[in-house]
């Protein structure tokens, strides 16, 4: 994953001793043995597979979500849209897909913050943020976003005003969620390219903000 | 099912996998309505979180049509029924400790709910 040097829960996370990323070997061995099995019996192609890892590695991620951010900051009209029919509006920027067919954009403002989660399992919008990370799927993150959204919030680092409202889109079903934030100041004359810059793959889950203008860009929260 | 082949991988992700449906299946609820969740506990699969069961929310948006899960994944049937965005309080979910002004919206099928 390139998100590795992400600062926060993924080192953090109280779910990173018993859930973390330190898959067991037997999980790894399991895998292997069940593919070479499925490619034998000729179910699975294995360059098939390899063009699917292909795809969500080069060709689909949070680049997506951050084209569609930006558009909506910079076009009031998309902005409509997209609010209007998620699905519609993201799919005019050619990004369509599994995982993503059924699509709600929440707006944070500035008395509403949105967080995403999928308390049942990993649900997550492919075609705009790519895989999940692992902390997305981790039991504690799935847990926690409920119960305790602020605390949650508080451990990547966003602190709200406590008269802000915060909603939580628990996507167990068959739609899935991308939070639109709140374009930051300072932002005014900045090109649609430039924008995206700043949009990070966390600000759109809703548990980071987008980086302020002239902030370092890193690869935390951006890699596909 | 036939074999996926290297060279129809774009196009199949691209497709996507919606599993809305367009049978004409009148909605239970309005939006504003207020529900509860059925205290469902069912052998096989659901997609009812069990922390929102017997709580009390309000239909927030209809998302439309969709296959029903449990009885899809029993091999039952897809029982086209509505998807709604459920709004709950913190509080109805987690009691008085829980703020105020925080909310839990969670998408349940209408075979979910009850007028509350």
């Amino acid at each position: 994953m390139s998100d590795h040097d992400h600062p926060h829960p993924e080192h953090s996370d109280p779910g990173h001793s018993d859930s973390g990323h330190d898959i067991p070997s037997e999980l790894a061995l399991r895998v292997k043995a069940l593919e070479s099995l499925l490619v034998e019996k000729g179910l699975v192609d294995p360059a098939a597979l390899d063009a699917l890892i292909d795809m969500y590695e080069h060709k689909v991620g949070p680049r997506n979500g951050a084209r569609v951010v930006a558009r909506a900051w910079c076009d009031p009209a998309y902005r409509q849209r997209l609010l209007a029919d998620g699905s519609a509006a993201i799919a005019e920027l050619g990004f369509t897909g599994r995982q993503g067919a059924d699509m709600v954009v929440v707006e944070n403002t500035d008395t509403v913050h949105n967080m995403v989660v999928c308390t049942l399992c990993s649900c997550y919008p492919w075609p705009v943020l790519g895989l999940p990370p692992v902390w997305y799927k981790s039991a504690p993150y799935r847990a926690r976003a409920v119960r305790d959204p602020r605390g949650v919030l508080r451990e990547f680092g966003v602190e709200l005003p406590e008269d802000v409202e915060i909603r939580v889109w628990d996507s167990t079903a068959e739609v899935r969620y991308l939070v639109l934030p709140q374009r930051p100041p300072g932002t005014e004359g900045m090109s649609e390219d430039e924008l995206a810059d700043l949009v990070t793959r966390d600000s759109m889950i809703g548990v980071g903000l987008p980086r302020a203008p002239g902030a370092k860009s890193t690869s935390a929260g951006t890699g596909p | 099912m036939p074999v996926l082949k290297a060279v129809d991988v774009e196009a199949t992700l691209r497709k996507g996998d919606s599993a809305r449906l367009a049978d004409p299946v009148a909605p239970r609820f309005e939006v504003g309505a207020r529900v509860v969740v059925r205290n469902l506990n069912p052998p096989g699969h659901t997609r009812a979180p069990r922390y929102i069961r017997l709580k009390r929310g309000v239909i927030e948006r209809d998302h439309g049509v969709f296959i029903f899960p449990d009885t899809n994944a029993a091999d039952q049937g897809a029982k086209p029924q509505h998807v709604y965005s459920v709004r709950f309080d913190a509080r109805e979910v987690w009691g008085d400790d829980a703020p105020s002004n925080a909310a839990i919206y969670v998408d349940l099928w209408d075979d979910y709910l009850d007028p509350a």
